[in-house]
């Protein structure tokens, strides 16, 4: 009798064991996911909190005043935001095109044999620290820009209407085009490398269809694989303007740290990271420590716009092309 | 083994050829895939390559538009003469877009772009330079019509290809391929992703454009093969085993593996 | 994702904020420990050392800026905070503590002009703060040429090097230059972080001034002597108050000292613009802050007896680092401004 009942008692310990492990595996797991929400909202709450002193001072002028005095107080965030817009804006103008050639590269025209060290380099150049971009920048590409670059440019294309005026002043080698070159060449490992991952998925009988009615190589990626692609690649770009807007070591290397707005790209700027990197360490309490707060709570909302509006675009074009 | 499809075919009635095949090997990297093919296409007329899973019908059919161009470490040897002009399309020289233009291809799965049933059917023609609007039109309803597409799409041109059912698309892209009025058109299991509805009607459809272009069809259903076909060519292990009128393999085929296959002994 | 990036810098900015106070309970109770400016930080820390293999001894201090020292020691979190910025007498007596300087040093001009040579350049105050606002543009200004009889000056567009983090560095040399101008004062502002004009680039730390100056070919800047001989730069021949042109040495700051009056609240004369013959005129002081009296008196006397035990024994050390040690009669006022910590 007792042997009997011995099974039947061990097997419904074990599914109470069973589900009491399942029930707490669960649990944990939520709250580790909770605590990613946690974490966010309570930064948000955070900067919100240190930021108002200095919305309270300016109001909502704050995000469109060009100024950034620290000694009269006065405090402004369009010199940061311009120049973290036009230095990102540089960066993936240089950017898409050369990821996009890269990622065709490797997936439509590059001989086997050299697929995939290339492939690795590219991973490679994506794990190489911001800082050592900045101390590069600064030490090697600035001079070399400054001396061999820059005159040309300003030769070139310093006399023609509305676009002279970005290569005006003294060819320093420092400044906000310096800057979206580096952040270019930051971002181009990882926007080329999602494009590359992306143009892998598309089927081949996609392609051999295209090829089939006799286009070219550029015929299908321009018809077939960026239309299929269209999500991701809009995905990797977006990544790369992630990195670009938030990247703050080499920015602050070569950007020329200059709190204001000049027209010419040639000109020192600044951006809102490389400001909070400078100025947070030796800020002055009261305004000077706000107005940098307030500084990081835009940054944290351009990215979400960025974010958001990268979301939309993906799901328009899903939504249009009915898949 | 080669000479004889080749005698068989000598023996059918003189009617035009439109290519032929001419003792022809292929290699993925080191691996032999086709061994010593030789193959008459006739005009107009539907020829059939059946065979197991891995015998290299697709393979040989694939050679045709040079598909294999797309992968590195392919090798041909040997030719395909495609006439009247007598040229071979795998020669070094002769540019594989050149010959894509030439002869048409309808994949295993539907394969539509995403893009409008109007624009996956006009494609093939504006990759070809055509850019007048009216020409355009009426080409793109004649391929429809000719696809027995027309009366289903002719509303709804502008809608994404991807919106329609799976025998509409293969249709579609059956439309696609007529569009640019090929020489000779390559279907490579074209109703194995199809229920038996839209298998009937593919089947219906290609008898008629017979008339139109010259086809060469892979298939893994005998019954297709033979419900569909003029000429059949029966291949094994990368080898043609036997080629001849539709009738004469399914009836009485000169050869012991052909005759197991197609009795479903073997495969 | 890359919002995580951009705060883990911000935690990282206010965790140096806080590292003060996580820092005094991984401690044990008998070590000291203090924080604040970075300028003396190497010098500090080389005092621990010695003054733990000379006593047994732990002090630790953490290089988290002035305005963090400052901070710290009035949240009552260190035993000790540093300062380049000196507090006034009404806030030293407000919190109640006192404020001694420790070491001092200099700020020197340094620039970057194809074929002239270190020390070769004269340059008076005034003229500085004209070309730091911004109102001299070109090398060959009348006004730089005028002061440079011998010397051919390019037609060259000045580039301005300044720090691009708020640094007691700044906060010496623009009170220097807002002592010499009204019009610097009142455009670009005197303080650790400044309003500089539009053909300044900011470089982050001394070592990033020092290699904008040093890759710019025109460029003009402003580092800490320590720095500047350790980067091999070109020295500005500064005048000072007394009209001799002083090339920067660790005499020339001493010599500044010398003429200045400690006995003061705070101890914190300004060592700006002294009137002796060899006064290097941008010579400024670090300072310490401790309470009057602290909450645990073993620790008030351990603070004082490193700094009395450092002031004997490292003034080499202190040199070595390329700072200038206080004059004897300093550090005797100094010993004596102590014994009121209790």
């Amino acid at each position: 009798m007792r042997a009997a009942q011995a099974p039947v008692d061990l097997h419904a310990e074990q599914v109470r064991k069973f589900k009491l492990q399942d029930f707490l595996f669960h649990q944990v797991t939520l709250a580790f996911a909770f605590l990613v929400l946690a974490a966010l909202v309570g930064i948000l709450i955070s900067l919100a909190m240190e930021a108002l002193p200095v919305f309270r001072e300016s109001g909502p002028a704050f995000l469109w005043t060009n100024v950034w005095n620290v000694p009269e107080d006065q405090y402004g965030a369009l010199s940061a935001i311009y120049g973290t817009v036009v230095t990102s804006i540089i960066a993936l103008v240089i950017a898409v095109p050369v990821s996009f050639g890269i990622a065709l590269f490797l997936t439509e025209t590059c001989p086997v044999w050299l697929r995939r060290p290339l492939g690795t380099a590219i991973e490679l150049l994506a794990g190489v620290p911001s800082i050592i971009y900045g101390i590069w920048g600064l030490f090697v590409f600035a001079p070399l820009f400054a001396a061999h670059v820059q005159p040309h440019l300003q030769a070139a294309l310093g006399d023609v209407p509305v676009i002279g005026g970005w290569f005006a002043g003294p060819p320093i080698g420092i400044g906000i085009l310096t800057a979206g070159i580096v952040l270019s060449l930051m971002v181009i490992p990882f926007v080329a490398s999602v494009m590359r991952d992306v143009f892998e998925t598309v089927p081949p009988a996609l392609k051999e269809s295209a090829y089939g009615v006799g286009c070219t190589t550029w015929e299908v990626v321009i018809h077939v694989v960026l239309p299929y692609t269209r999500v991701g690649v809009i995905g990797g770009i977006m990544l790369g303007l992630g990195r670009a807007l938030g990247e703050t070591m080499a920015v602050t290397f070569v950007i020329g740290n200059a709190n204001r707005i000049v027209g010419s790209l040639y000109a020192p700027g600044t951006s809102i990271a490389s400001t909070l990197a400078n100025e947070f360490g030796e800020a002055d309490p009261g305004l000077h420590i706000s107005a940098l707060f307030a500084l990081g709570l835009v940054l944290f909302i351009i990215t979400f716009v960025v974010l958001a509006i990268s979301r939309w675009l993906i799901r328009r074009s899903v939504a249009k092309q009915g898949r | 083994m080669v000479t004889e499809p080749l005698a068989q075919a000598a023996a059918a009635p003189a009617a035009a050829i439109k290519a032929e095949v001419r003792d022809l090997s292929f290699y993925y990297g080191d691996f032999k895939s086709l061994k010593g093919i030789s193959l008459p296409i006739e005009e107009h007329k539907v020829t059939a390559l059946i065979g197991p899973s891995g015998c290299g019908k697709s393979t040989l059919l694939r050679c045709f538009n040079r598909m294999h161009d797309l992968y590195p470490g392919n090798r041909y040897e040997g030719a395909i003469n495609l006439f009247p002009d007598n040229v071979n399309i795998l020669a070094r020289d002769v540019d594989p877009i050149e010959v894509r233009m030439r002869i048409g291809m309808v994949f295993q799965k539907p394969n539509p772009f995403p893009k409008s049933i109007y624009d996956n059917v006009a494609y093939g023609l504006r990759v070809r330079g055509l850019r007048n609007k009216t020409e355009l039109d009426d080409r793109v309803e004649k391929a429809l019509k000719g696809a027995a597409l027309w009366e289903e799409v002719k509303n709804r041109l502008d809608e994404v290809a991807f919106a329609m059912s799976g025998g509409q698309q293969q249709r579609l892209c059956i439309a696609r391929a007529l569009a640019t009025e090929p020489e000779l058109l390559l279907f490579d299991e074209p109703t194995s992703a199809l229920d038996p509805i839209a298998t009937g009607s593919i089947e219906e459809l290609i008898q008629e454009i017979r008339e139109q272009v010259s086809i060469l069809i892979v298939t893994h259903n005998m019954q297709q093969a033979a419900r569909v076909s003029d000429y059949t060519a029966y291949m094994y292990l990368g080898e043609l085993i036997e080629f001849g009128k539709t009738d004469n393999i399914f009836v009485k085929p000169q050869r012991k593996e052909t005759e197991d296959y197609i009795t479903g002994r073997f495969g | 994702m890359q919002s995580a990036r951009f705060l883990s810098k911000l935690t990282a900015a206010a965790s140096a904020t806080l590292a003060g106070i996580v820092f005094s309970f991984s401690v044990s109770a008998s070590d000291i420990t203090g924080a604040g400016a970075t300028f003396p930080a190497a010098v500090y820390a080389k005092w621990a050392e010695a003054y733990r293999q000379a006593t047994g001894k732990k002090v630790n201090y953490q290089a988290i800026g002035s305005s963090g020292g400052v901070k710290q020691i009035r949240a009552k979190t260190v035993d000790f905070g540093g300062t380049d910025a000196p507090l006034g007498e009404a806030d030293l007596d407000a919190a109640k503590l006192v404020q001694v300087p420790t070491v001092m040093g200099g700020v020197t001009l340094v620039f970057n002009l194809p074929g002239v040579a270190s020390g070769a350049l004269k340059l008076d105050g005034p003229t500085s703060a004209d070309i730091f606002r911004g109102a001299i543009q070109k090398w060959n200004d009348p006004a730089i040429a005028r002061l440079n009889p011998g010397l051919k000056l390019p037609d060259r567009a000045i580039t301005i090097a300044h720090r691009a983090d708020g640094s007691g560095t700044t906060f010496v040399f623009t009170h220097y230059l807002a002592k010499q101008s009204a019009a610097f004062m009142r455009e670009v502002g005197a303080g650790n972080s400044v309003n500089w004009p539009a053909n300044g680039i900011g470089g982050k730390g001394n070592a990033g001034v020092a290699t904008n100056v040093q890759k710019i070919a025109g460029a003009i800047g402003y580092v800490d002597i320590a720095d500047a001989m350790l980067n091999r730069m070109n020295f500005v021949a500064l005048k000072n108050k007394a009209g001799n042109f002083i090339v920067p040495s660790q005499d020339a700051v001493e010599a500044a000292a010398a003429g200045a009056n400690f006995k003061v609240k705070g101890m914190a004369p300004d060592l700006l613009d002294q009137t002796h013959k060899n006064a290097w005129p941008i010579t400024s002081a670090t300072y310490i802050l401790a309470y009057e009296a602290g909450a645990n008196p073993d620790r008030q006397k351990g603070v004082v007896e490193f700094f009395t035990w450092s002031l004997r024994n490292g003034q080499k050390m202190a040199e070595d680092l390329g700072f200038v040690p206080l004059p004897e009669s300093v550090v005797k006022m100094v010993e004596a401004e102590m014994k009121t910590i209790r």
